[in-house]
């Protein structure tokens, strides 16, 4: 009886009791799922224009990262850091297209997919030899993010959001506007979305394969600094940033692999939910920690009833 | 010359279905196991048994449980070391609660129960595909992991929240915990291995292994020619998952000694999958290629240097290291993408018609 | 046996094939299993750049110990068991004593070295019941254990009578792993004894950057402290949130290894306040002045800056070595030899005695606390100190602390009876003389 006073009856006596904790609940489920849904936009965008499940993403962040804090250490001033930061992500895809795509061209996807993961062990041993495996503090005043916080006093308690949080959060929305035009009324744009529904006839209409898989992979690189940026200014820049990865793939299962609206809508969602389940439900009832199979098991029961994800293309098969 | 096939003739069904349709391939097993039976324990050290042999051939073992899912029936699956996870806690939880219970039943028994889970962690491949699967298997991976971290019950109420291995014996030899000389835990892997490999090489040739190729190739089409999806896909993760779990529980009890839920992450899943897929998809000789190079390399790297007398910093060595066989996973990937089964396949190719190619 | 004569045989080949760590004669060999690379490095490397910097400084400055030389090697297992293995296995064959490291390499080592007859030295890790010698004959955890920890900060938070915490709530911020556990047995009956309400709450491996769900959860229970047990990129994750949270710093009070100058810079300011129990004291010691001068001046170190010379980790990492270094020293003046064996160096360890006279020829007068080892005492339990970050840096701010033995006793006895059965046939002390 106690146990289903307290699965179905208690959460809602205490978000009625104390609405200011909820909606603090509410943020900090915001600010985790945007900043999920930013690492599953670099998915996505590389599964739509090559099929490519790419594992490395995750390790990208965190070399992205590691580059820019490296840079600034070594002197450079943050406002040059950040571009030199990008070049090297350009050299990364430019790297990547030639050695490790270009001859896998046509393979199974589960081939490219184990690729993805060479190339994360490959930069994981790559960056720890650089730059070394010590925890870093992210350069969060001198790119001129705002650390301060505001406080709001609802209901008689306190919310407080922090500007570091609200910068991610208007960083995110800004990226994805600009790859939303840049992916709908660019020309590049068009080339990689048709690249994304057919490569062949893609090719056979003059867009060059090789070229449009470095942008994307420069783009995913765009992604990955951003995404860096706001997790290394939350806990610092360090290896264990990569585990972060592992975070976007349920927010790929709900939103679908192909769809953009789909890892942002995805990545809200899970962020949202899995936060009110650990705090309501998973601490009281499972003995807390609850997030790290929350999110898979969700989209496990979405992917029953919908086997592509909320917002993937419709699978239609034909023998 | 030496793979000359001609004059060995097929005058029935039989010997051309047989399990060794050219005499040198059984020459070369019988060879093989020479070599795992009676070369290598005379030649090895305890570092050799602790650090090479044993993991290579348990890891193997994984592998080829997961080939069989994946390989054959074409669900991919990244839950592995989840399902070893459980094959592990059965097996301390059935030789805790009955310990006068024999090793290889415990063994067997344990199997049972990854069986299962991975059955119930297949159900949905029923009605999800590809990647789909493969992050749906990841929610198996995740929960059983917290769930060994959190069910104390498993671990009987250990203050570290460890299992540790007692000393088992087997018709009077110690096999498990420290005072098994390696040299038994070896021989008992390698046995275990053994059985347990001309067990999926006779259930890939029959009946199983054709509908699991059928569903993998097309399921649709397999559906419609009367293949019962259900059965096929359920069994193919049961049989996968019977395997996985002993392999698991092997790793346990004759190799680490003690392990915490940890063990069981997701590196442990890729490692497997990638032994796999170097090794060679829907092979079964490929899984052991596979772990000699993902396993037993890395650790012979480690050792370059000393042999070379040069001084390298541990830390720098290891980061060369990962980075090595990083480059080499995709190296290989770009060389033979089918694995290096199919490698191997290409080169007995061409050593039947050698030397005259025409 | 002849399957076995030829085996030895045949091993020697394979070794000198394989090139298993070559050690000269005249060395002794103490291997190290660091972890300088992966997801926890950020906390071993000042660390372990402290334990290589002192046996370097012993070297350069006095040819080593007792005139022989000390070959510390280094085996990377980047925190990782299987690599923790393969390292054991590979240098046990040479070594006087082994150094896993992480709580999981522990657990797989500790059954063998009874077998392989290797003493393991585990300063400040491990888990707590090693301190019963009766059953942990080749384990020390010298100084203190993670038990003997928590009964020290709830010591200090309660004004050093634990009655003053009747119907408080104490947070456990922990690691979800053997080690983030370690403390909780002592809590509970500690809570259950003095009246204090006690809530666990575990950080995932895999949410270490990204706890707001576990400070939310702080934030609803208002917990009067909170303990914190974490380890790497926990560390940084917490405190961050913990700022964010508002929550009052000086309630806050972490495990020695909670309490990393790295982690702590970033925050600056804003953690002012925060607290972290340790077992070595920072500050101006003249064995720093001689790593200083004999070994980062001559550019043998692997310090990133000479700034981190002052790091309570690097320190701490030196004290390690230290008692290493004057275990080897304990063995050497017994037996009467340079050139000690593993069974030797485990007489000089569980002997190994330092006082205030000792600590202050060596330079390290009030870096770590006095005590002593003996047969059913392998931690020593000498006490440590709490120091409080003051925006800058670490400092000490209270006495020495102590642990209350008498409550911490009979849970080591119990739970160390407890592995034994688990890993029966447990060997015990087997005979192993107590002198």
């Amino acid at each position: 009886m106690e146990t289903l006073y307290q699965i179905f009856a208690d959460p809602f006596v205490q978000i009625v009791s104390a609405p200011d904790f909820f909606l603090q609940v509410l943020w900090e489920g915001l600010v985790s799922g945007v900043l999920y849904a930013l690492i599953a936009l670099g998915f996505v965008l590389i599964f739509k224009s090559s099929r490519i499940f790419n594992f490395a993403q995750g390790i990208m962040v965190v070399f992205a990262a590691l580059t820019l804090v490296g840079l600034h250490e070594n002197g450079v001033p943050a406002w040059l850091a950040v571009p030199l930061t990008l070049g090297v992500m350009y050299l990364l895809a430019l790297s990547v297209e030639r050695v490790v795509l270009r001859p896998l061209v046509g393979q199974p996807d589960i081939i490219l997919f184990m690729a993805s993961i060479g190339v994360t062990m490959f930069l994981i041993g790559f960056g720890e030899f650089v730059f070394g495996g010590e925890n870093k503090a992210m350069i969060t005043a001198e790119l001129g993010i705002p650390t301060g916080s505001i406080e709001f006093f609802p209901f008689g308690g306190f919310v407080l959001i922090e500007q570091k949080d609200l910068t991610a959060v208007i960083m995110a929305v800004l990226l994805v506007l600009c790859l939303l035009l840049f992916l709908n009324k660019t020309a590049m744009g068009r080339a990689i979305r048709a690249l994304g529904d057919d490569h062949q006839a893609a090719l056979s209409v003059g867009i060059s394969l090789s070229k449009i898989w470095v942008l994307v992979w420069f783009i995913a690189g765009v992604i990955a600094l951003a995404t860096g940026i706001v997790w290394g200014a939350r806990a610092g820049v360090s290896f264990a940033l990569e585990v972060i990865a592992y975070k976007a793939l349920p927010v790929l299962m709900l939103g679908g692999l192909e769809s953009v609206s789909g890892a942002i809508i995805g990545g809200i969602a899970i962020g949202l939910l899995e936060k009110i389940f650990e705090i309501y439900w998973g601490q009281p009832l499972f003995g807390g920690n609850t997030e790290t199979w929350f999110a898979f098991i969700l989209a496990l029961i979405v992917l029953l009833f919908r086997p592509q994800g909320l917002f993937g293309e419709r699978i239609i098969e034909r023998v | 010359m030496f793979y000359r096939v001609s004059g060995q003739f097929k005058t029935s069904y039989e010997s051309d279905m047989a399990l060794f349709p050219v005499k040198q391939d059984a020459i070369l097993l019988a060879f093989i196991l020479a070599l795992f039976y009676v070369a290598f324990p005379m030649m090895a050290s305890e570092f050799t048994y602790k650090a090479l042999l044993v993991p290579v051939l348990i890891y193997a073992l994984a592998a080829m449980g997961l080939n069989i899912l994946t390989g054959y029936a074409g669900q991919l699956s990244l839950g592995t070391a989840g399902f070893m996870g459980v094959g592990a806690y059965a097996c301390y939880k059935i030789t805790s609660i009955f310990p006068e219970v024999n090793i290889v039943v415990a063994l067997l028994l344990s199997g049972c129960f990854s069986a299962a889970v991975g059955v119930a962690f297949g159900l949905p491949s029923l009605r999800i595909k590809g990647f789909y699967l493969a992050i749906a298997t990841l929610a198996a991976q995740f929960f059983l992991v917290w769930l060994f971290e959190k069910w104390a019950w498993l671990y009987n109420f250990n203050a570290s929240g460890a299992i540790e291995v007692k000393g088992h014996e087997f018709f009077g030899l110690v096999i498990t915990g420290p005072n098994a000389a390696p040299i038994t835990q070896y021989y008992f892997v390698l046995v275990c291995v053994t059985v347990v490999s001309f067990a999926m090489i006779n259930i890939t040739r029959g009946r199983f292994g054709r509908v699991w190729k059928a569903v993998r190739d097309m399921d649709i089409a397999a559906e419609l020619v009367g293949i019962n999806l259900m059965r096929a896909k359920l069994s193919a993760f049961a049989v996968s998952s019977y395997v996985v779990g002993i392999a698991g529980a092997l790793l346990v009890f004759f190799w680490k000694g003690a392990a915490e839920p940890n063990l069981f992450d997701i590196p442990l899943s890729f490692k497997v999958l990638f032994i796999a897929i170097i090794g060679g998809l829907g092979s079964i000789i490929g899984n052991f290629l596979g772990a000699l190079l993902i396993v037993a390399l890395p650790v012979l790297l480690n050792l370059l240097p000393g042999v070379l007398g040069l001084e390298i910093n541990s830390a720098t060595l290891e980061h060369i290291n990962v980075m090595i066989v990083g480059a080499l996973i995709v190296f290989f990937l770009i060389v033979e993408p089918h694995g290096l089964a199919r490698l191997w396949a290409l080169i007995r190719e061409k050593l039947i018609i050698w030397p005259f190619p025409h | 046996m002849a399957i076995k004569g030829m085996n030895c045989l045949a091993a020697g080949v394979v070794a000198l094939g394989l090139g298993i760590t070559a050690v000269q004669a005249d060395e002794l060999y103490t291997p190290n299993m660091t972890y300088r690379t992966g997801p926890f490095a950020a906390t071993g490397i000042p660390i372990m750049n402290g334990q290589r910097d002192y046996i370097e400084m012993l070297n350069a400055r006095d040819g080593g110990i007792g005139g022989i030389k000390i070959n510390f090697d280094e085996c990377e297992t980047s925190y990782n068991t299987n690599k923790g293995m393969e390292c054991y296995e590979k240098t046990k064959g040479n070594a006087i004593v082994t150094q896993p490291w992480s709580t999981g390499i522990t657990l797989q080592v500790l059954p063998r070295t009874n077998v392989d007859r290797v003493p393991i030295l585990a300063t400040g890790y491990g888990f707590s019941p090693m301190s019963d010698g009766d059953t942990f004959a080749w384990a020390f955890n010298p100084p203190v254990s993670y038990w003997d920890g928590a009964s020290m900060i709830l010591q200090y938070i309660s004004d050093g009578d634990l009655d003053n915490l009747k119907g408080k709530k104490i947070a456990l911020l922990h690691l979800d792993h053997p080690f983030g556990k370690e403390p909780i047995p002592l809590i509970e009956k500690l809570a259950d004894k003095h009246g204090f309400e006690f809530l666990p709450i575990p950080v995932g491996l895999k949410e270490m950057q990204n706890q707001s769900a576990q400070w939310l959860q702080i934030r609803r229970e208002r917990p009067d402290f909170v303990i914190m047990w974490g380890w790497g990129a926990m560390n940084a994750g917490a405190l961050t949130e913990a700022v964010k949270t508002r929550y009052p710093m000086d309630k806050l009070v972490g495990v020695w290894w909670s309490g990393s100058d790295d982690d702590l810079r970033p925050l600056g300011g804003k953690a002012k306040g925060y607290k972290s129990i340790s077992w070595n004291a920072p500050g101006k010691y003249s064995v720093i002045e001689d790593i200083r001068s004999h070994v980062v001046a001559k550019g043998n170190s692997m310090i990133g800056s000479e700034d981190d010379l002052n790091k309570v980790f690097y320190q701490r990492g030196v004290v390690m070595s230290m008692f290493m270094a004057e275990a080897i020293r304990t063995a050497q003046q017994k037996f009467k030899i340079a050139k000690i064996t593993p069974e030797q160096m485990r007489w000089g360890i569980e002997n190994l005695k330092l006082d205030g006279k000792r600590l202050e020829e060596l330079g390290m007068l009030g870096m770590v606390a006095p005590f002593s080892m003996s047969c059913d005492n392998h931690t020593g339990h000498g006490g440590a100190w709490m120091l409080e970050w003051n925006g800058e840096q670490f400092a000490k701010v209270s006495d020495l602390l102590m642990p209350d033995r008498s409550e911490i006793e009979p849970i080591e006895k119990e739970k160390a009876k407890e592995y034994a059965k688990n890993n029966a046939p447990w060997p015990g002390r087997d005979g192993l003389a107590c002198e």
